[in-house]
């Protein structure tokens, strides 16, 4: 545990360095630039609102920013997860010529994510001014929140990156898992509604990514107090995932360079 | 004193790479072991340089990327009493997309260097690098001799104190390849650094090695005197050569 902040310590000014040059180098090249960090989420904001708004005609209050929320927890997720199997075989280049902590990787590539999550978060809020949603201070509330998804991510991350390794096809059972996670999280529909009894109940409960889309919604735009048991609950078991992750990669990351050279 | 210590060092490989549902379950194949190195012991004195000899395949660069923590040895260990080791190679993390200058960063932090160390050597590395305002172009648009010359300005500015060389060598055109001849040499018979050297050219470790071990078929054949181990070396390929024309 110490040997492992020590690590993350050590390889941080590499882990900015790092997660800097990757979001400069996805613009490189292009006009706008830097821009296209802020365009990019906007655009599918103003898309999902012509969508749901002028298409579908929805009648549910703030259903743009509900869609939104939803959307983009769920990026964050679904975006670490399915690159995490191609992790380490992507980055061959610097496991076969240098030792580095291979968990390093996945932090930087979930810097990187977390940037464009925060950016998505800023226009969330600029969206929740201009609809004048109520907000108060459970908004603070978002924060364990975001913490339980980050660990989450992180651990399951971790431990895929370690299989992917070995198994090849990996990446597309994830690929094909994540779409099935996806239709029964209620990113683009209200799960405790639309989802007949008790099916709903059990998935907010037993489907992380749906519970914690559900808070998230519930915190910034109902104004109702999450459910702590439940936050704690998939909490404790992200630090399980975190955990067991760690233990695998240290434990096998000096071979991961013989199995792909 | 000490500066590096093998022992017993055994690394394996197996022969399938990725475990696959045909090979596992139809045709029942098991995954092969090949042992790469076995019972692999040796010291390094610090300030030495040592050179390792063998045909191919024998477990050279295998020995390399064990020591330099890349692999992990199956049995045995290595001490490095607290020596930082660097594999020499060229162009570690580069990013395609971004210029020279940040280029410059990003591998040193990934090796392991500080930012106020890389900030001191920068003007030392640029102009090792002869690369001048280009520096701040993305370096995919640079010839494969600028990029080289990038690379290899890094590798050698930015030293440890055990250096690991897989083949000396030197890069760009011919000014610049004497010039990063000489910068290797120069690294190499500095007197406070530990050098490993794997090479096939065998007057290059007469030059400069102190000490050569010869690994033959993943074991130590010979480790001792320079002049001792070439020889015995070059008569063993010599006869290898010659049972291998009459056949």
């Amino acid at each position: 545990m110490l040997k492992i902040i020590s690590e993350i310590k050590k390889y941080f000014p590499y882990i900015l360095y790092s997660t800097k040059s990757k979001l400069k180098s996805e613009v490189a090249g292009s006009y706008l630039n830097s821009l296209w960090w802020i365009i990019n989420p906007l655009c599918m904001m103003l898309i999902y609102m012509f969508v749901v708004v002028v298409v579908f005609k929805s009648q549910e209050p703030n259903f743009p920013i509900f869609v939104f929320v939803g959307l983009t927890l769920w990026d964050y997720f679904n975006r670490i997860i399915s690159s995490s199997a191609k992790l380490i075989k992507g980055n061959r280049n610097i496991i076969n010529k240098v030792y580095i902590p291979k968990y390093i990787l996945l932090i930087i590539n979930s810097f990187v994510m977390l940037f464009k999550f925060f950016i998505s978060l800023i226009i969330i809020f600029i969206f929740i001014l201009i609809f004048k949603i109520h907000i108060s201070l459970k908004i603070l509330f978002f924060i364990p929140i975001v913490i339980v998804l980050y660990l989450f991510t992180f651990g399951a991350g971790m431990i895929i990156m370690h299989f992917g390794v070995y198994m090849g096809d990996l990446h597309n059972i994830i690929r094909i898992l994540l779409r099935f996670i996806f239709y029964f999280s209620g990113v683009f529909y209200n799960l405790e509604l639309r989802v007949p009894s008790p099916y709903n109940k059990i998935l907010l409960t037993f489907n992380p990514i749906a519970s914690l889309i559900n808070e998230a919604r519930n915190v910034l735009i109902n104004n109702i107090n999450p459910n702590f048991l439940l936050l704690l609950i998939w909490g404790v078991i992200s630090l399980i995932l975190t955990a067991i992750g760690f233990k695998l990669i240290r434990k096998y990351e000096n071979s991961y360079s013989k199995v792909m050279s | 004193m000490k500066a590096l210590s093998v022992q017993n060092v055994e690394v394996n490989y197996y022969t399938i790479k990725e475990d696959n549902i045909n090979r596992k379950i139809f045709k029942r194949v098991k995954n092969k072991k090949f042992t790469a190195l076995s019972n692999i012991s040796f010291d390094i004195k610090k300030g030495s340089v040592v050179g390792i000899v063998g045909p191919n395949g024998s477990g050279k660069s295998t020995l390399l990327k064990t020591i330099a923590n890349i692999f992990a040895p199956d049995k045995g260990k290595i001490e490095l009493y607290g020596n930082k080791v660097n594999l020499l190679s060229l162009g570690t993390g580069f990013d395609p997309e971004l210029n020279g200058y940040e280029n410059i960063f990003l591998s040193g932090l990934l090796l392991g260097f500080s930012k106020k160390f890389i900030e001191d050597k920068l003007e030392e590395i640029i102009a090792f690098s002869e690369l001048g305002e280009f520096i701040y172009n993305p370096i995919k648009t640079y010839s494969s001799g600028m990029y080289s010359k990038l690379a290899f300005s890094i590798m050698a500015i930015l030293d440890a104190d055990i250096l690991l060389i897989d083949e000396v060598l030197s890069v760009g055109d011919i000014h610049f390849k004497e010039k990063s001849y000489n910068k290797i040499l120069e690294l190499i018979k500095d007197k406070k650094r530990t050098v490993l050297i794997v090479s096939h050219t065998t007057s290059t470790i007469e030059e400069l090695c102190d000490e050569v071990i010869w690994i033959d078929n993943g074991h130590i054949k010979e480790i001792g005197k320079t002049d001792k181990v070439l020889k015995n070396y070059r008569d063993f390929m010599k006869t290898l050569k010659n049972n291998y024309n009459n056949n």
